[in-house]
């Protein structure tokens, strides 16, 4: 007890301090975006720590034997996912049943999965990991895995400042990364700062996605993150039923997450399922593709009408979603420092 | 400023704090139980072999003639039968304090089961959370018994879900007589108060996973 007491007077000073340091935040909202959901109080933003999760999220140690990180699956260059793999890859070239999400603006989405089955991001790592047809690995193996590498130990005492590894700890330095990965340096956003202007085709895209397909598209994230079934019809080889699968609520049949169109050009192909290569599939599919049933979005019952120059505009318009600085940005590419340095241990 | 704050808090340094202990024992036909032992059972004409038995106290409260004069709201423990010691729950609360029952849940709020990563009993490595579907399991136990008409006569119940309407999350009463008590997890009841014959894998958030949480919350009892 009285060991506590002393412990506040040495911890006060420290307390009053942080009142009168500033400290400049890690992860800065990119101006007029709304707040994120993600809550950063339980686990603060630290440099050392997203370098951590960086490292994890690079590493094929998270898999089975040892040949799958993430990045595998989610790829810098194709905006995190698989481009050009209509299902998910795993370990022993196993296939999955649906096309891997793009990475970003993790922060602000309110579930994950096309489906929604994961409530928060720090566990949405376990999903793949221990997926048989994904890293095929148990969570608790990873863990032992990780202790007894000689790279690790290191890592997390200087993200933790002691070096216990757990699982806990694994997860959260995995959501540190992963919230740093934010796109908002399209050609769009520079428009919406004012520091550049849309052409004349994309200015009547603009108007034509506003129109069409902004209630779910939703600016400046372009999801509303809620479940729609957007007509599709059933691919009878993996009858998939999307959201269904979790709320087992008849109601939610064929619906899955409205995934964002940020950096559209770099995610092909498109929907859970993979099944469109092009865009022009896509827009076609809204304007006369649309598979009606029960559970179809209340949005797209009366249908999207589009002539061909119509869809030349969308389609430029969507192009100005695309944002090369996060594509290529150095601080999201394989942490080569960090991993090739210990691969031949 | 500085008094203001620090006074209340060595007031409090100075009161004295009384424990009270808790001991889980699960059992059946009063013999405690062992991971891996075959147990005899309903007069030798069945058996059951434990291999797995985890489960999630949280949420202890204490009360007297029924208001809640004690909280715990500190943490959530993971008993395990692979670490007896983890039977033994010790609850610091303040001297002289009066109640006559106890309660908890058993299993995981909802709030946890939203709040993303944690630690302790609750980090994922302990094998108590689903992966491919976000949750905690609340009680898992596995084994083989005659009674099952499984093809290797298995069973694998994972107890668990936080949503409506398939939250599966139970709160048990019990009365507390002195500050050590026990409590038997009768398991021969619960597993005679389910259809195990039939329902002998449960593995995701479900009615009958529901209907199965309050059987087995119900085999909680304090030893005479």
């Amino acid at each position: 007890m009285k060991r506590k007491c002393a412990l506040l007077f040495l911890v006060l000073p420290v307390i009053l301090s942080a009142f009168i340091t500033v400290e400049k935040p890690s992860f800065e909202i990119p101006p007029n975006w709304p707040k994120p959901v993600y809550n950063f109080s339980k686990n603060p933003i630290n440099r050392e720590v997203v370098s951590l999760g960086r490292a994890l999220f690079y590493d094929p140690l998270l898999s089975k034997d040892n040949s799958i990180s993430c990045a595998s699956c989610h790829s810098n260059y194709n905006a995190f996912t698989h481009v050009d793999h209509k299902l998910s890859h795993g370990i022993g070239d196993s296939i999955g049943i649906r096309n891997s999400p793009v990475l970003m603006n993790l922060a602000w989405s309110p579930t994950f999965m096309w489906d929604g089955a994961i409530n928060h991001l720090d566990m949405q790592a376990l999903a793949p990991i221990t997926h048989p047809r994904e890293m095929g690995e148990s969570f608790t193996n990873v863990v032992q895995k990780l202790k007894k590498s000689k790279l690790y130990p290191t890592l997390f005492k200087t993200a933790f400042q002691d070096s216990i590894i757990s699982g806990e700890r694994t997860l959260k330095a995995l959501s540190q990364f992963m919230v740093t990965l934010i796109s908002a340096n399209a050609k769009y956003d520079s428009v919406m700062r004012k520091q550049a202007q849309f052409s004349l085709q994309e200015k009547n895209g603009y108007a034509l996605f506003k129109k069409n397909c902004a209630s779910c598209h939703q600016e400046p994230l372009f999801s509303n993150y809620q479940f729609e079934n957007n007509g599709l019809p059933v691919d009878t080889s993996i009858n998939d039923f999307g959201r269904m699968r979790v709320s087992l609520l008849s109601a939610d049949s064929l619906k899955f997450k409205v995934p964002t169109l940020r950096n559209l050009n770099y995610s092909f192909p498109y929907m859970h399922d993979g099944r469109f290569k092009k865009l022009s599939e896509v827009i076609n599919h809204y304007t006369n593709g649309i598979v009606k049933s029960k559970t179809l979005s209340a949005k797209l019952t009366n249908p999207i009408v589009l002539s061909e120059n119509e869809k030349v505009d969308l389609t430029a318009f969507l192009l100005t979603l695309t944002d090369k600085s996060f594509v290529f940005n150095p601080e999201f590419a394989y942490p080569k420092h960090i991993l090739l340095n210990t691969l031949n241990n | 400023m500085f008094l203001g704050i620090v006074l209340p808090y060595l007031h409090l340094c100075g009161q004295e704090e009384s424990s009270i202990k808790l001991k889980f024992q699960p059992a059946l036909e009063k013999v405690s139980l062992e991971l891996g032992k075959t147990f005899y059972i309903n007069g030798n004409t069945d058996s059951i072999t434990f291999y797995v038995l985890r489960f999630y106290i949280s949420g202890i409260q204490l009360l007297l003639n029924c208001e809640v004069v004690w909280r715990d709201t500190s943490r959530c423990y993971l008993l395990d039968a692979e670490n007896e010691k983890s039977y033994n729950i010790s609850l610091k609360v303040p001297r002289n304090l009066m109640f006559n029952e106890f309660n908890f849940s058993c299993g995981i709020d909802s709030t946890t089961n939203v709040s993303g990563a944690f630690g302790g009993d609750l980090d994922p490595t302990n094998g108590m959370y689903w992966t491919w579907q976000s949750g905690y399991i609340n009680a898992k136990l596995e084994g083989k018994s005659s009674l099952c008409k499984s093809k290797d006569a298995s069973f694998q119940l994972h107890l668990g879900g936080y949503q409506f309407p398939n939250n599966a999350l139970q709160r048990v009463n019990l009365p507390i007589a002195s500050g050590e008590m026990l409590v038997n997890l009768e398991l021969l009841q619960f597993i005679n108060n389910i259809n195990i014959a039939e329902k002998h894998h449960i593995m995701s958030p479900s009615p009958e996973a529901v209907v199965m949480s309050k059987t087995f919350s119900n085999s909680f009892k304090i030893s005479r």
